[in-house]
């Protein structure tokens, strides 16, 4: 069971199925959840957003007067028969658990599903001790017999095929199964469990729920083997965090609004059962685990994901997840949240390692039904990654080269020259080098890179003459061209200027502009990252013209992860939102300050076309990340619909570098819903995407074009004179 | 204003999503008759629904669950029902209670049309004020279920694998 993160890696992108599956998965539980989730704006006439905010706000008050919460619910809890006891670690929890069993007596205990028992590895533990715990929920029965963990929080043995199923269960029960006859398989556990109820000295559960005002607990379940562990043994045990705390019954039933909804998208479970107490003559023991929570709790950035349901949502839409699964997105708690709470339950060692799986689109958050600030949490876990050594040698030496405005153009300009030698000896087709890449890359090209970057461009031709009258018409704009766009997509970044020049604005680039520092802050390399953006800051301030960037990425970075970076430092902190105040995504500024006229571009001759639009812009709810809208609007031309149009691409930044495989994985899905689109021309709105969509296309030999939608947009301006 | 008849179309919608079956019974006897048509003479019955009818065979005392586990037919009263979800809480606070409806293949659960209401809210609002009843209450949602092999809905897991609500005037 224990394995390293790279094996689990390995093992995980080998597996052929695994991906096609948790595809399905994805695609099947986003369409029935957002059923349910309409079904209950309609009923409650609230949006799903102002539904969580309130149970957040819920939670958040709880975790405030914690100690207050839990001592009533001891009380009340007492009162009721059962036995309370608060404890700090797994070790405390397993040995409280094994001298109940051991002074009773006890050798055998059947288990309910619970995420706590699996964090504190119970079930291994108390082996250790002589005492044997089965697991009772099909799923995590089959895990139990094949050895494995939960690969996810709701559905534990997704992963698993049904000829291993039929495999592992015809060892278990001495019999043959048809793979295909999932309910034979289903039906067994009912013969296989049955007898270890009616002999096993206690039942285990957990709580999705400890109910302060009565000391009852909350159990949500679909098999109706939760009823049975507490029904047929005498004694009963409840493994829950103390942060399922919530005050009241009427609080219980704002998390049932959204916890089966968000889970299994079913409008309620078939049980939801709440205990309160211990039946006479039996006993009832309920242990509040701590390990870690209260200093989470402590943490300003991820005390929100003690907020966490356990739903598995955040998974559920996750693009890294549907490559990998959940054996290596997580530990034993898994997807984003996984990501985040895996640092305080069990180390930053065994957080570490999928840190760099995450792609940063931030779908997780959108889903997440107690709204936890997911993608800012996991930024934070991999600063904290990177502080304690678990950065590859590879990356930090990437990014201290990237963070060398000289140095980075030097190579770009080296690599420039190459690219124009292979083009002389036929090595470059559809601007991609015919290079050999090792196998594990294969699923991309490597792009020429072109002689002249993006402010070269820009610089060596006549202004663009203005096409209309914009509110800009007579400002001088600075752009910001991005340091990947300036030097490999250096089109979008003259494209980029044209239009801008076309509302009648003078276009000026600011020397020795760089990199806003974002590749070393996704990385969790806050020194490289703070460098990048203060040569940045230094390159943009001074003046008080509007900045503008054909990079969303850009803008984000400065106004999002600026402030953070220099949070200790006041005078920075003003500095840099003195620029980022200024700066502006350039499709925000065609449709705001440099608003050009519907339909003002002519028509071209190039097929048609569908967008995808850049999920982290999309997932944040920003207007300006509905670039089809502004293409339709500036040309008149409506696009072609394109499936999942904000699910990422897979670029992620380094994670398409760091784990090519997911780069891949999520890559093909996107190119799936673009080749099923028909269109002729893919266009995209970062630039990090768009060369990621380009490659691929290119290598997988896909006929469509692939263009920022300035280029595509900069194609209908008159040509300059 | 919403009628009870209403609500009891409401609640028959969402038992029919969750796999449920809905059936009107104008009687106890009805409830019976239907419950012994199902292929045993006898059908278990919960100690709740033995006052009512004063007929069928309890669970034993002494060992509770061994003595009726998978019975064909099993029949339990309902505390009160939730139109909006389909769902009956069952108030089972002693083993001898649960024994019906933990392990009997066809669970009738017989529930009075005037206790169906609206929303989950007020059946949550109405445990708040029973103690006694929040020793061990389930809202059962639909016969039980699992999709944990690859996610294939199988209905009928550990728990009964037929569940029809009998409303009752």
């Amino acid at each position: 069971m224990s394995t390293t993160f790279k094996q689990r890696y390995r093992r995980s992108v080998g597996d052929p199925d695994l991906k096609p599956r948790l595809l399905t998965f994805q695609r099947s539980w986003r369409e029935s959840r957002d059923a349910q989730v309409k079904r209950l704006e309609q009923r409650t006439e609230r949006s799903f957003d102002d539904l969580r905010q309130e149970f957040a706000a819920v939670k958040d008050l709880t975790l405030e007067h914690w100690d207050d919460h839990i001592a009533q619910f001891r009380a009340n809890a007492e009162a009721a028969g059962a036995t309370v006891v608060e404890l700090s670690t797994a070790e405390d929890a397993v040995n409280y658990i094994s001298s109940v069993c051991k002074s009773r007596g006890i050798e055998l205990i059947v288990k309910s599903k619970s995420m706590v028992s699996e964090e504190i590895e119970l079930n291994h533990e108390l082996e250790q001790r002589g005492i044997i715990a089965i697991e009772t929920d099909l799923g995590e029965w089959l895990l139990q017999l094949a050895e494995e963990r939960p690969s996810h929080l709701v559905m534990p043995a997704i992963h698993q095929k049904r000829q291993y199923v039929a495999e592992i269960l015809g060892k278990e029960l001495d019999r043959e199964f048809d793979p295909d006859d999932i309910p034979a398989m289903v039906a067994s556990a009912r013969d296989g469990l049955r007898g270890h109820y009616l002999s096993a000295g206690a039942g285990l559960t957990g709580a999705n729920a400890l109910i302060a005002e009565t000391g009852s607990i909350m159990v949500v379940t679909n098999e109706g083997n939760m009823r049975l562990a507490t029904s047929l043994p005498d004694v009963h045990f409840v493994t829950a965090g103390i942060e399922k705390l919530i005050p009241s019954w009427a609080d219980a039933e704002r998390q049932l609004q959204l916890l089966p909804r968000s889970a299994t998208a079913q409008t309620l479970s078939t049980y939801t059962t709440c205990i309160t107490g211990a039946q006479p003559g039996k006993e009832m023991h309920i242990i509040l685990l701590d390990n870690g929570r209260r200093q989470m709790r402590e943490s300003d950035s991820i005390g929100d994901a003690l907020r966490c349901i356990r739903c598995g949502a955040c998974a559920n839409v996750c693009p890294p997840y549907q490559v990998v699964g959940g054996h290596t997105f997580g530990h034993i708690y898994t997807g984003a949240v996984g990501l985040v709470n895996t640092t305080f339950h069990h180390g930053i060692e065994e957080a570490a390692g999928p840190q760099g799986l995450c792609v940063s689109c931030g779908a997780c958050e959108t889903v997440c039904p107690v709204a936890i600030p997911l993608p800012k949490q996991i930024l934070d876990v991999r600063h904290r990654a990177h502080e304690a050594g678990h950065a590859p040698r590879w990356e930090r030496a990437a990014l201290r080269f990237w963070a060398k405005p000289s140095l980075f153009h030097h190579l770009m300009g080296l690599g420039a020259l190459a690219s124009g030698g292979a083009r002389l000896f036929g090595l470059v087709r559809r601007d991609h080098l015919r290079l050999p890449l090792p196998r594990r890359l294969r699923w991309r090209s490597v792009p020429a890179l072109p002689l002249r970057n993006g402010r070269t461009l820009v610089r060596s031709r006549k202004p663009q003459p203005p096409i209309a009258e914009s509110p800009a018409t007579g400002q001088a704009v600075d752009l910001f061209a991005q340091c990947l766009a300036d030097r490999m997509l250096p089109t979008a970044v003259d494209a980029a200027a044209r239009l801008i020049e076309a509302g009648g604005a003078s276009v000026r680039i600011p020397q020795s502009q760089h990199c806003c520092g974002l590749p070393a802050f996704d990385a969790g390399d806050w020194e490289s990252a703070r460098t990048m953006a203060r040569q940045t800051i230094e390159a943009l301030e001074g003046g008080s013209n509007q900045i503008v960037t054909p990079a969303p990425s850009c803008v984000i970075a400065m106004q999002e992860h600026w402030p953070e970076l220099f949070h200790d430092d006041p005078e920075m902190q003003q500095r840099a939102s003195a620029v980022s105040r200024r700066v502006h995504d350039l499709a925000a500024w065609l449709d705001g300050p440099g608003r050009l006229p519907d339909g003002c571009l002519e028509e071209a001759e190039n097929g048609s076309w569908t967008a995808h639009r850049f999920c982290q812009a999309s997932n944040r709810g920003d207007p300006f990340a509905r670039i089809d809208q502004l293409v339709e609007r500036l040309t008149g031309e409506s696009g072609l619909p394109l499936e999942e149009p904000e699910v990422c691409c897979g670029f992620g930044g380094l994670t398409s570098m760091a784990a090519p495989e997911v780069g891949q994985g999520i890559l093909e899905r996107k190119l799936a819903c673009v080749a099923e689109s028909g269109c002729d021309t893919l266009i995209t709105n970062n630039p990090g995407c768009a060369l990621h969509l380009r490659a691929g296309a290119v290598a997988s030999g896909a006929t469509h074009e692939t263009m920022h939608y300035a280029e595509f947009l900069a194609e209908r301006l008159p040509q300059n004179p | 204003m919403v009628t009870t008849n209403q609500r009891a179309a409401q609640f028959a919608e969402g038992l029919h999503a969750a796999q449920g079956e809905f059936r009107r019974c104008d009687s106890w006897d009805d409830l019976w008759a239907f419950a012994t048509s199902l292929g045993d003479d006898s059908p278990v019955v919960s100690p709740a629904a033995y006052e009512q009818l004063q007929r069928g065979q309890l669970p034993d005392d002494s060992d509770p669950l061994r003595s009726i586990a998978d019975r064909p037919v099993g029949i339990a009263v309902a505390q009160l029902a939730i139109a909006e979800t389909g769902s009956v809480l069952l108030i089972e606070p002693s083993t001898i209670d649960r024994a019906v409806s933990l392990l009997t293949r066809h669970l009738i659960v017989a529930v009075q049309e005037t206790d169906i209401l609206d929303e989950l809210a007020e059946g949550f609002a109405w445990l708040a004020q029973q103690p006694r009843a929040a020793a061990y209450a389930t809202f059962v949602t639909g016969p039980s279920r699992t999709a944990d092999i690859e996610r294939s809905l199988t209905i009928g897991v550990q728990g009964p694998s037929r569940l029809t609500v009998a409303v009752l005037p």
